[in-house]
């Protein structure tokens, strides 16, 4: 039995973590697509960037959905505490993505195009920003009491790191909607994608190194934590081998590679959550609450694992014959539903 | 009134009100008429009309309308069970987040991993792949309403486990999720989506052939419609009546409340049923009421007298009574209301079909009947939120019923955040209510595009690729009747 109170909050640690990352990659590139969305120069081509997301953004967002379900019933006290305090992030979110969801539909009917543009774009930017300010409210840390409950103002969560944060999640997410456009699009529409990817590398650079550099100043815990074995010899590895991977994606980038830049972006977000990861586990709440302190009864878990768990592979092949139906270049030609 | 302002729990109360009373609306109509996609796909695939084709193109396009409105509306409130009841998740997440866990995992993601293939996906992939799409689609949308009605049912009938320190600790999974409630609440919520869809497809078919627009066309999504209502629109009302029933066993609070009833009713007396009434919470007593004798009695039992009481309001202290009476009153009176004027509809429009009636050349001079479909389309969303307010409402003061109370279970955020959150979802809901509004009427206005390619049917560049018998009447509407 001792194992399993180990084992079992870990493996519903590693299947949030696998949720999150499915949804920052999918529809991480779904707002930045919307972010991008300014830059069109036509309505045309405005146009062809929603319907490259047309098909898809739905079930990229189910994901969050599902990944506030598994907190929610893995680690109850974890999902209560976190979103009480993140009350005004949250909401950015929610408002955010409510905007991007109905913009779709409303442009398509709407004969006033510009103010659903302003919408998607609008809404794709403050869905982002609300993500990065929760992300920089849950590392810099949550005020709880003994028992776990939240107990500071709910404006903790804003602070320089907080910023620097939400910028860097922006970045990123612009820096993969660029990757993805470039390997949906073709011709001027293309070369406009490999400048924005292009700048969002560099600004995702400079954001990197300065989370790098800021978390260990501004957090105590991450300092202790990742300056000392054997953290250390893993943590020393990360930012090199993020420069590389930059250094990989710019020269992609140069060479006019039409797949590499997105996988390369999607491994740079791959490595920023292992990095992630070292500084949280297994807190769940920085430094206040553990994810076994937080875990919701063994038997929940394991009832859990057994529904949820089986249908992981069942919701990713599906997702994936979706992307292999709907794969290929946007044309301006659009579907009518 | 203002004091309410700044109440935290009032506020939070109110802002969950909102968004599940304007969120429903949209999934109420995607889940029901999946089953109609279903259906009239079905009927393409088997008889090759283009007619059954172009009815599952045009219904989608309202589909989508509703469903994106209907997923940007349900994201606060997967969020709001954290933001806004921290001590509610905390003690009931064990259970009731699991729950939320499964509806996202095998239903939600269900219907939205399939949704662009079958609404974008006609020419990509084969017939019978698209089918299969349109099925996973309402397979998922009708999963989700298990899944949230039995999560909302085990906070009416708490069940398989203990409150420990006030954490629900659970003991039986399927005791829980099977609690007394959870059966009768999904079949009645499910034919309530079912019957509240098929009303909006009729109403508008109606409106489509009164204003003498592809007539024959609508005429045959109306006799679909019609047919299906045959067996949900009466199953409805004997549901209705479990639903009831488990109400009088297991919430004796609510039946109370529902009934504005202050005495006991001891058991074998005749149970009145109280027609109307204006029940005053101060003063302990209705003002005036009407009742039917021994109108409950058969209404639960089919005889006049009960083998066990019916609790009077009274039996609880007045901090244990639900609030708002007259609103659950009336609420419960105009959803019972509907449910049988739509049976009634349905049984005179049968009627008239087996008269001959319906056909293609007179249907349209039925304009009574018409009308009272067009007057029907949006009654099923109001028995749903009446329907929704009773049991919401009737569940108060607790918000699982008997263990925790609602006061007790909200976050302790400043109230002057709440009144502001709740201010700005008012704001755009209400741009979101006119803005679907509008482009919905703009969709019907439109009509369906009788000109959209069939897959499997080549084109041929120099005529038209339709099937002799089902060339469309091209003749003006008047020559047509």
């Amino acid at each position: 039995m001792d194992t399993l109170t180990y084992f079992l909050p870990q493996v519903w640690f590693g299947i949030l973590a696998l949720f999150l990352f499915l949804y920052v990659m999918l529809d991480g590139f779904d707002l930045g697509v919307g972010i991008l969305s300014l830059t069109a120069s036509t309505e045309e081509r405005r146009g062809m960037l929603m319907t490259s997301l047309g098909n898809v953004w739905d079930a990229n967002e189910t994901w969050l959905v599902l990944m506030g379900g598994a907190l929610f019933g893995a680690f109850p006290l974890a999902y209560a505490t976190i979103l009480s305090a993140l009350y005004i992030p949250i909401l950015m979110m929610i408002f955010g993505l409510i905007f991007r969801a109905v913009s779709f539909e409303f442009r398509e009917h709407s004969d006033n195009k510009r103010l659903w543009n302003l919408a998607f774009a609008g809404g794709s930017f403050l869905a982002a920003l609300g993500q990065g300010f929760a992300l920089g409210g849950v590392l810099a840390g949550i005020k709880v009491d003994a028992a776990g409950h939240f107990i500071g103002s709910t404006w903790d969560w804003l602070s320089l790191p907080s910023v620097v944060m939400a910028l860097t999640v922006i970045q990123g997410y612009v820096l993969i909607g660029s990757t993805y456009l470039i390997t949906k699009t073709e011709g001027e529409l293309q070369t406009n994608h490999y400048r924005t990817a292009n700048l969002a590398a560099w600004t995702t650079l400079l954001g990197a190194i300065a989370l790098t550099i800021t978390t260990p100043i501004f957090f105590e815990y991450a300092r202790i934590r990742l300056f000392n074995p054997p953290q250390v010899y893993i943590f020393s590895v990360i930012p090199p081998l993020g420069v590389l991977l930059i250094g990989l994606l710019l020269r992609s980038l140069k060479q006019r590679k039409e797949r590499a830049p997105f996988i390369w972006t999607i491994l740079i977000f791959l490595l920023t959550f292992v990095a992630l990861a070292l500084v949280v586990f297994p807190y769940i709440i920085p430094t206040e609450i553990t994810i076994y302190e937080a875990s919701a009864a063994l038997s929940s878990l394991v009832f859990m694992l057994v529904f949820i768990g089986v249908l992981i592979p069942i919701m990713l092949a599906y997702n994936v014959y979706q992307y292999v139906v709907f794969g290929g270049k946007v044309t301006g030609e659009q579907p009518e539903a | 009134m203002f004091e309410h302002f700044s109440d935290t729990v009032v506020l939070s109360r109110m802002q969950f009100a909102l968004t599940s009373i304007f969120h429903m609306l949209w999934p109420i109509l995607t889940t029901g008429m999946g089953i109609y996609l279903v259906i009239v796909e079905g009927l393409w695939l088997k008889t090759r009309n283009p007619d059954y084709y172009y009815h599952a193109r045009f219904w989608a396009k309202i589909y989508l309308l509703n469903f994106g409105i209907g997923v940007a509306t349900g994201l606060p409130m997967e969020f709001q069970f954290g933001t806004n009841w921290a001590p509610f998740s905390e003690s009931v997440g064990d259970f009731f987040g699991s729950i939320l866990g499964f509806e996202a995992s095998m239903a939600f993601m269900l219907e939205a991993g399939f949704l662009g293939i079958m609404l974008f996906g006609w020419t990509r992939v084969p017939p019978v792949m698209h089918y299969i799409a349109t099925i996973m689609v309402a397979l998922g949308a009708n999963l989700s309403t298990v899944w949230i009605l039995v999560a909302n049912s085990w906070m009416q009938t708490p069940n398989g486990g203990d409150f420990v320190d006030g954490k629900f600790i659970v003991q039986d999974y399927f005791q829980a999720i099977l609690n007394p409630a959870a059966l009768v609440s999904v079949s009645h919520m499910f034919l309530a989506t079912l019957e509240t869809s098929l009303f909006v497809i009729g109403g508008i078919s109606a409106w489509y052939i009164l204003s003498k627009r592809h007539s024959a066309f609508f005429a045959t999504s109306l006799k679909i419609v019609l047919a299906a209502t045959i067996a949900v629109a009466p199953l409805q009302i004997y549901v209705g009546h479990l639903s009831g029933e488990q109400v009088y066993e297991n919430q004796p609070s609510k039946l109370a409340a529902i009934e504005a009833r202050w005495e006991t009713i001891p058991a074998g007396e005749p149970a009145p049923w109280s027609m109307m009434a204006w029940p005053n919470g101060k003063a302990e007593t209705n003002e005036w009421e009407m009742n039917v004798p021994g109108g409950l009695g058969y209404i639960l039992a089919l005889k006049p007298t009960l083998p066990t009481p019916i609790l009077g309001l009274k039996e609880w202290v007045p901090s244990d009574r639900p609030p708002l009476l007259g609103l659950i009153f009336y609420s419960f009176r105009i959803m019972a209301g509907i449910g049988v004027f739509l049976a009634a509809l349905m049984a005179l429009s049968v009627l008239q079909w087996l008269r001959g009636k319906l056909s293609d050349e007179a249907i349209s001079q039925q304009r009574w009947l018409l009308r009272s479909w067009m007057f029907a389309a949006p009654l099923g969303y109001i028995a749903v939120e009446t329907g929704w307010t009773v049991r919401e409402v009737g569940r108060q003061p607790w918000i699982v019923y008997g263990q925790i109370r609602t006061a007790e279970a909200a976050s302790n955020l400043p109230p002057g955040d709440v009144l502001a959150s709740l201010s700005i979802f008012t704001g755009v809901y209400t741009l979101l209510l006119i803005s679907a509004l509008f482009f919905g009427s703009r969709i019907l206005r439109e009509g369906p595009n009788l000109s959209l390619p069939i897959p499997g049917v080549t084109v041929d560049p120099d005529g038209d690729s339709t099937p002799a018998e089902f060339v469309p009447d091209q003749r003006p509407v008047e020559a047509q009747q």
